[in-house]
């Protein structure tokens, strides 16, 4: 039996190994299909959707591929449900809600979906995460009263939230209110200045809403606005300066341990020599844990980085790479690290001469404290 | 410009090479793979103009090189001046010797773009 089961793994891997290379010279959609299988049968379910995933970036038009990512995908939903249940169960965080919500939600289960993010704001009513997903399910509903008060929530906890703050102004552009609309556009160039579908969707509200159209650069106005004192949009309307984190006081009740396990590690990563700071956002771009230089806004940073992450992994394929895994910018004064978890995005603020290696490590060891803490 | 691409790729681990200007359009290329250059050149530019402006925010000073990997491959996207180098690396391509290479590769643009 051993034996036997030694070829089948020998078998296993050469295929693999075989298809992968052919994958690097020259893919067809049937490459992708045939190692996705071959995954598949060496029970390596997730780089199966991978693969499936890369296939379907590479030939969007395929329709057999784009049908087997879309079978794999729902076999892995299913089985993050019942995951993310039991842990809602055992282990409550704001967090589990929100991603519990969102796979219903891709299933089109949205009674389903409603109710988990109705369960989780109760639990847990400082989390903007969760107001998001429901402003999303509302806006498929076009109910767009209550897409607006859940992501005017959702924004009011996390001002830099770009997904929130981009669909408020969809909303508000089919409430009839453009004006509102710009200055939530405006908002979320502050921290993805230069976003060419958010310019694009300012300057359609700005016309609708008859102002004259600025040919001065927003940003520069915003920034002369900041020297003289002005407070920026996201204060001027008196919206809160509360940033979602979990450290918010009420989710810190329940989710305290693993709220510790991340700050600890994220100070622990602090003492490699060299490191400058670091944080930890979520996939809805709120910083969950953070140790950075006191000069910065911990919620614009998590905002940033959210932003060149999401370009960059939004893009990896067609920049040859493949599936985004890191990132790293080499600036003047420093470099930052920009790692995927998961569904978190851990950014590592260091000096140029920081021991790769010391920090390459120290990066290994958080990864492995954030997914016990996300098994435990 | 193309003698600086060409010695670039015979470094081990690099899988082909390109210069575009800061719009993104491609000023010379070396791939030895098959891949979609203009794609790679308009993306990465834009990814580059938008980070300038982001990382003004969070005082890491003038952006010089943005590196990304990915499953397959790295890429490095490195500031050369009035243009952009853009390097296809192997995922595990020893980056220690290679900055070095791209380092001087983009200061060799840098000096070209001048005459």
């Amino acid at each position: 039996m051993a034996l036997f089961d030694f070829f089948k793994n020998w078998r296993s891997t050469s295929k693999i190994k075989g298809l992968e290379a052919q994958l690097q010279g020259r893919p067809t959609p049937q490459v992708y299909l045939e190692l996705a299988e071959a995954y598949e049968e060496a029970d390596n379910p997730q780089r199966a959707a991978q693969i499936l995933k890369l296939g379907v970036a590479r030939f969007p038009s395929s329709p057999e591929i784009g049908r087997r990512k879309a079978e794999v995908e729902k076999v892995e939903r299913e089985s993050e449900k019942r995951r993310l249940k039991e842990k809602i169960q055992t282990h409550p965080n704001p967090i589990l809600y929100a991603r519990l919500a969102e796979l219903y939600k891709a299933d089109s289960e949205i009674d389903q979906c409603i109710q988990i993010c109705q369960a989780g704001i109760k639990a847990f009513p400082r989390y903007g995460g969760t107001y998001l997903v429901l402003g999303q399910i509302y806006i498929e509903k076009q109910k767009w009263e209550e897409a607006q008060q859940n992501l005017e929530k959702s924004v009011e906890l996390d001002k830099y939230n770009y997904m929130a703050l981009k669909l408020l102004a969809q909303v508000y552009m089919q409430l009839g209110r453009p004006a509102d609309s710009a200055r939530r556009l405006e908002d979320i160039l502050y921290f993805a200045p230069g976003d060419e579908a958010i310019l694009e969707l300012l300057r359609k509200a700005r016309e609708t809403a008859g102002e004259v159209a600025a040919t001065a650069d927003t940003q520069d106005f915003k920034e002369n606005q900041r020297g003289k004192g002005v407070p920026t949009p996201a204060t001027s309307n008196s919206r809160t300066k509360i940033v979602g984190r979990l450290a918010d006081q009420q989710a810190r009740s329940t989710a305290g341990a693993r709220d510790r396990v991340l700050n600890d590690g994220i100070q622990n990563l602090r003492q490699v020599a060299g490191v400058t700071g670091a944080l930890l956002v979520d996939q809805y771009g709120l910083v969950v844990a953070a140790d950075l230089d006191s000069t910065l806004d911990e919620g614009l940073a998590g905002a940033l980085i959210t932003n060149v992450y999401r370009t960059s992994s939004d893009n990896s394929i067609q920049l040859g790479v493949g599936t985004f895994e890191e990132g790293m910018i080499e600036g003047e004064m420093g470099n930052i690290h920009i790692v995927q978890f998961g569904d978190m995005i851990l950014a590592v603020f260091a000096k140029h001469d920081v021991k790769m290696g010391l920090l390459e490590k120290a990066i290994r060891d958080f990864a492995s404290q954030v997914a016990q803490s996300q098994n435990s | 410009m193309q003698s600086v691409l060409a010695k670039l790729n015979k470094v081990s681990g690099v899988r082909g090479c390109m210069i575009v200007n800061k719009d993104g359009i491609v000023a010379a290329s070396d791939f030895g793979v098959d891949v979609d250059e203009n794609s790679i050149g308009a993306v990465a530019s834009s990814i580059l103009a938008a980070l300038e402006a982001a990382i003004k925010r969070i005082q890491v000073g003038r952006l010089k090189k943005f590196m990304v990997t990915g499953n397959e491959n790295k890429l490095a996207i490195v500031d050369a001046g009035p243009a952009l180098l853009l390097v296809l690396l192997q995922r595990e391509a020893n980056m220690g010797i290679l900055n070095v290479e791209i380092q001087e590769a983009a200061a060799a643009v840098v000096e070209k773009a001048k005459m």
